[in-house]
């Protein structure tokens, strides 16, 4: 909407739209003006500056945040396309006055924590007679979105804007589209936002204030009204004309205000399109630079071409080859698409479709990374030397500031101590987690490579409360700090963001329960319950006995040791209970192994049914039990792991002496292959042997057994059962023989003081014979 | 006419015939420019097949599913270009070849169906041999095939099944597609395609692997992949449709399923096809067999008929149950086992609406 005979032009935009941007230019060189005026913060003027400096690179970013805790931020992200700062560009080049004009940041980071407020309780009270229909004011926003979609038949909003304003060739019908659809739309939810989102609505109403009264000073201060062009989002147009009341002085000193400083920093197209701090979002930034290197150059119609051809390139690249002449199908796809909905040019969405189709043959998949480089790109921007220090900088010093670190900042490696348990003789809380938060704080800077920290051994493995570290601060340090400003604001988050990325990247359950042990000692129970998800997703797919059992393990280490780290760890028990579940149903079928593979399965078989006895209320014991049981019954599967499974049942008085008797009799029955009885009888003697040498009758069962084996057979059962006993303490091998000495008469005395005799030369020569015998012969 | 006669008897009438008053209405409206050859508009075969209403006619739905998709396959064929449609079985790929030829080019009879002895004379031209030996070689002996009649009239060919011919079959398919003519040497001519003229294939993401088609030919076609119903909605819509079609022609004993059994067939069904709940929360595995929507209908009829045919006529958790296993369960031991842990995992966990199943369907797995 150009601006009325006297009054300022006034130009709305959509956030990030290179139309908006491309237009505006031509607006800009037909006015002339002498002020241009930008929704923005009012106090980054200095940034303004700083952001059309010789060497700055978009994609950058203003980034606002609270001086002090918590840290509040804004972001402000600028691509090449931004109208905002093509105006600065434009502005600076043609020596015109250019300003922010919204509200100062350290106002909105006060009033931020205002708007997210609930609402007072007498309104509480006045709402609860008429109850919302349930719906947040976001979601109707969206739901009207997807209807406006719906109405003009295109696949999406998305789509559906790039069709009827991004493709408009006429700054005027552009403008006109726009601040009509805008205006609108602004009426049609005006009185949902007052029910549902009234902060929101007050929050614009000061925001408008505020730019009008900028506006109106602006004037005041020389500018003749028709040589000022005012650039805000569109939906904030209307509300710009200076008939609707100022904001006063009096008004403004009443705004509420916290302490903020304000960085420009790199900014990246991927973060652009996945987390942009508009609302209006931008799924596809090197696209829409594509776009808009195609407006400059006046080959808008060449467009479609550009992007597919890419695209087939990108394929070719990574060894899919796709022809020439599937671009140029491709092309003629996506025009005759845009044409059945009565639109010039193919959208976005139009090209897309095109090479799922032709490039993809049908399927998204076989594009969809070529794609998302076209679309999103890896572009970083950049800045050059001499910009403020980075958000994620001022976090570690506070931080080290906080948690008395500060001397450690050095060139010389110094040791650190921790113990991790409350500290009772201090009296605020922050002193007596003191050593948890340092500990928190050095596994996140862990986590993000920062090379500060290094965890060392702690001699009491079993110590949970114990931590060792040593710390060395290095330039190296220093870079890795900035580094991670991309991929977050502050440490908490930097880190949170690396274990997300690493939790995308994780395709075994063993990793992943890393992960969750990773991000509980980072103190982050957010990132936590996602790793926790992804173990879960993982764990359909585990069907490792072992592999599970361990996981099994670790989640019930955390369960039992995650109090001392102050998180809450109850999400991990149904986790917990269906691996277990999973473990308990493969049990069997894993059992039919080798005895190579037995040894690791033993291992397993241990950690399943400790955590069976150490989490009885979580997990379903008696399933286990009763696998454990039929695994023991079983002929058909690993003898060892059988006798083992028998072990377990013995310990747990689930088997009595007659059933005991009973199976060790059927075990070592005389027909049975002599590997596979003493097999079961070396895995039932790898548990508790105090529980074995307790139970005379087992040795009976045993003694009968080995006598009634005939001479071969003997030989080959020597073998298992020597490597049966040869675990054996001498102390336990003592007591054998003792008890096999009261069962072949002897009595268990005698026994007892013919072994503390010392050797006779006789005996030594008949053991040293013994010493060459070769097992390799049996 | 006889035809006209035998309308009531006859099992399935074409598309053109089933629909032909709403095509009527469609072109009666129709004020948007038909590109050559077509009967309609493309916005108006769009209508055909997503469904409307247009001058007091309502135009009944035929695909109910991703709107863009018709889109896609409607540009597809105004750039003259042949379209392949690709899915799982179950997933209306002839339904839709059938309706968009139909609408826009109103005799949707010429069908080629692809089966492993579909020779070569079957997409070109064979003879009428007596006549051949009688005549020599004339237009009298000669037998076209749909898809050279399809060139003569500018219309459009189905292929159906085209992956399951041999390769030298379908690579027939390549000149005449990029040349869009047949030679007829023994005449001394060729028949060039008139404008109009396209060739819309099906083939089952099943059979991938038997006859793989080669890339030369791929690539003359734009390849659609009908995938399985987006959303619960769209499917227990589509099954409540067919499964009340089905049951009024078999004449099946049995009172229709009500919304909440078939919710918790075509719940099932999605979870398990896509291997997680549908509150995105919990993986589970799915089994190895097809678990398409076409599957749900016949195992709902199934349900229908063992409780008309044995049972009191109301259809039963046990009738449902017994349906479910033998649909899920195939390759038994891993599948029972998959069953079995989506049973303890995902359904013993939903509540008291889904007790009666879940005690069903685990006595049934055993």
């Amino acid at each position: 909407m150009s601006g009325s005979a006297r009054g300022p032009h006034y130009w709305g935009i959509r956030h990030l739209s290179p139309a908006g941007a491309y237009h505006l230019l031509s607006l800009l060189k037909e006015v002339k003006p002498t002020a241009v005026l930008i929704e923005g913060p009012s106090d980054a003027g200095h940034l303004a500056s700083q952001l059309v400096a010789r060497g700055v690179v978009p994609p950058v970013a203003m980034l606002a945040y609270t001086e002090q805790l918590p840290v509040r931020t804004l972001l402000y992200p600028f691509a090449d396309y931004s109208p905002e700062y093509q105006a600065l560009l434009w502005a600076q080049r043609n020596g015109c006055h250019a300003e922010f004009i919204d509200l100062p940041t350290d106002v909105s980071l006060a009033l931020q924590d205002l708007r997210r407020m609930p609402i007072a309780a007498e309104e509480a009270v006045a709402e609860a007679d008429e109850p919302a229909e349930g719906m947040s004011f976001g979601l109707v926003q969206r739901d009207l979105y997807a209807r406006i979609a719906e109405l003009s038949g295109e696949p999406d909003y998305e789509a559906y804007w790039e069709r009827c304003y991004e493709h408009l060739a006429s700054p005027e019908a552009y403008q006109q589209a726009i601040v009509h659809f805008s205006s609108e739309f602004r009426d049609m939810t005006e009185e949902a936002e007052l029910k549902s989102a009234p902060q929101e609505v007050a929050y614009n109403e000061i925001r408008e204030a505020y730019m009008r009264r900028k506006i109106h000073d602006t004037i005041a201060s020389g500018h003749q009204a028709d040589r000022i062009v005012v650039i805000s989002g569109a939906h904030h147009t209307p509300a710009l004309t200076l008939q609707l009341p100022l904001m006063t002085d009096e008004q403004i000193k009443k705004l509420p205000r916290v302490p903020t400083r304000m960085t420009l920093m790199p900014y990246s197209y991927y973060k652009l399109s996945s987390h942009s701090g508009y609302g209006a979002g931008n799924m596809a930034p090197a696209y829409y630079e594509l776009l808009w290197q195609s407006m400059q150059h006046g080959e808008l119609e060449k467009l479609p071409a550009l992007y597919l051809s890419a695209v087939a390139q990108q394929l070719r690249e990574r060894g899919t080859w796709r022809s020439t002449a599937s671009v140029i199908e491709g092309v003629r796809l996506a025009e005759a698409l845009a044409s059945m909905h009565g639109g010039s040019r193919p959208t976005w969405r139009d090209l897309r479709d095109a090479a799922t189709v032709l490039f993809g043959h049908g399927e998204l998949s076989v594009v969809a990374e070529a794609l998302a480089r076209i679309d999103i790109g890896t572009a970083i921007g950049s800045l050059p030397e001499g910009v403020s220090q980075t958000p994620v900088q001022d976090d570690l010093n506070r931080q080290l500031k906080r948690l008395k670190l500060e001397k450690y900042k050095s060139l010389v490696s110094a040791e650190l101590e921790l113990d991790l348990r409350e500290n009772r003789r201090v009296k605020s809380e922050e002193a007596a987690y003191l050593d948890l938060n340092r500990s928190v704080f050095l596994h996140r800077l862990q986590t993000l490579g920062i090379r500060f920290a290094r965890k060392g051994h702690v001699r009491q493995t079993d110590a949970t409360w114990a931590e060792h570290w040593v710390l060395h601060w290095s330039p190296e340090a220093e870079i890795e700090t900035v580094e991670s400003t991309l991929k977050g604001e502050t440490i908490e988050l930097a880190a949170a963001y690396v274990i997300h990325e690493e939790l995308l990247a994780c395709t075994d359950i063993a990793s992943a329960a890393k992960l969750i042990r990773k991000s509980c000692d980072c103190g982050l129970p957010q990132v936590m319950g996602q790793a926790t998800h992804a173990l879960q997703q993982l764990a359909v797919d585990a069907a490792n006995f072992e592999q599970i059992a361990m996981t099994v393990h670790e989640l019930s280490i955390l369960l039992q040791y995650g109090s001392i780290r102050r998180i809450d760890t109850e999400s991990l028990v149904p986790l917990m209970q269906q691996l277990f579940l999973r473990g308990t149903l493969l049990l069997v079928e894993a059992a039919g192994c080798n005895d190579a593979a037995a040894a690791g399965m033993v291992s397993a078989i241990h950690a399943m049914s400790t955590v069976a006895q150490e989490h009885y209320r979580e997990v379903d014991e008696q399933l286990w039990t009763a696998k454990l049981k039929e695994l023991a019954a079983r002929d058909d599967r690993n003898a060892k792991l059988s006798g083992y499974a028998f072990s377990i049942l013995l310990e747990r008085h689930e088997a009595g002496e007659d059933e005991c008797a009973q199976e060790v009799s059927r075990r070592l029955s005389p027909g049975i292959p002599a590997d596979i009885g003493a097999g079961w009888f070396e895995g039932l003697s790898m548990r508790n042997r105090y529980g074995l040498l307790s139970r005379p009758y087992l040795w009976r069962e045993l003694d009968a057994y080995i006598s009634s084996l005939d001479d071969e057979p003997f030989k080959r059962s020597l073998v298992f059962l020597r490597r049966a006993f040869g675990s054996f303490e001498p102390r336990e091998k003592a007591a054998i023989a003792e008890l096999l000495g009261d069962l072949w008469g002897a009595g268990a005395e005698t026994v007892g003081e013919a072994l503390q005799q010392p050797l006779n030369e006789e005996e030594k020569v008949q053991l040293d014979e013994l010493n060459d015998f070769d097992f390799g012969d049996l | 006419m006889m035809e006209m006669d035998n309308k009531q008897a006859v099992l399935r009438l074409p598309a053109e015939k089933l629909y032909a008053h709403e095509l009527e209405a469609l072109r009666a409206a129709d004020q948007d420019t038909k590109p050559a050859g077509w009967q309609l508009s493309p916005r108006s075969v769009l209508t055909f097949l997503t469904g409307g209403e247009v001058g007091g006619v309502t135009i009944t739905p035929k695909y109910i599913g991703n709107k863009r998709l018709i889109e896609m396959a409607i540009a597809t064929l105004l750039t003259d270009r042949a379209l392949l449609l690709i899915g799982e079985p179950g997933t209306a790929k002839s339904w839709l070849s059938e309706n968009l030829t139909a609408a826009i080019h109103g005799d949707s009879s010429k069908v080629v169906q692809g089966t492993a002895g579909t020779s070569e004379e079957h997409v070109r031209y064979s003879w009428n041999y007596a006549l051949l030996l009688a005549q020599g070689p004339s237009d009298q002996a000669l037998i076209r095939s749909p898809i050279l009649r399809a060139m003569e009239s500018g219309g459009i060919a189905r292929f159906e099944e085209i992956s399951r011919c041999a390769s030298e079959v379908q690579d027939a398919l390549i000149s005449i597609l990029s040349e869009k003519t047949i030679a007829i040497p023994e005449l001394g001519r060729e028949v060039s395609a008139q404008r109009g003229f396209s060739i819309i294939a099906t083939a089952n993401t099943r059979d991938r692997g038997v006859n793989e088609m080669s890339a030369a030919l791929k690539r003359r076609f734009n390849i659609i992949v009908l995938p399985a119903p987006s959303s619960l909605e769209t499917e227990i819509d589509i099954v409540r449709r067919r499964v009340g079609e089905i049951s009024a022609s078999y004449e099946l004993r049995a009172t229709q399923p009500d919304e909440e059994a078939i919710r918790k067939v075509v719940t099932i069904f999605r979870e398990l096809r896509s291997g997680v709940t549908l509150d995105g929360k919990e993986k589970v595995k799915p089994p190895s067999g097809v678990i398409s929507t076409a599957e749900a209908i016949s195992l709902l009829t199934g349900s229908m008929a063992l409780a008309g045919s044995f049972g009191t006529g109301q259809l039963t958790d046990e009738d449902i149950a017994a349906g479910l296993q033998g649909a899920i369960v195939k390759d038994d031991a891993k599948d029972q086992l998959v069953w079995k842990e989506y049973l303890d995992n995902v359904m013993k966990k939903r509540g008291a609406t889904w007790r009666s199943l879940y005690s069903a369907c685990s006595e049934m797995n055993g």
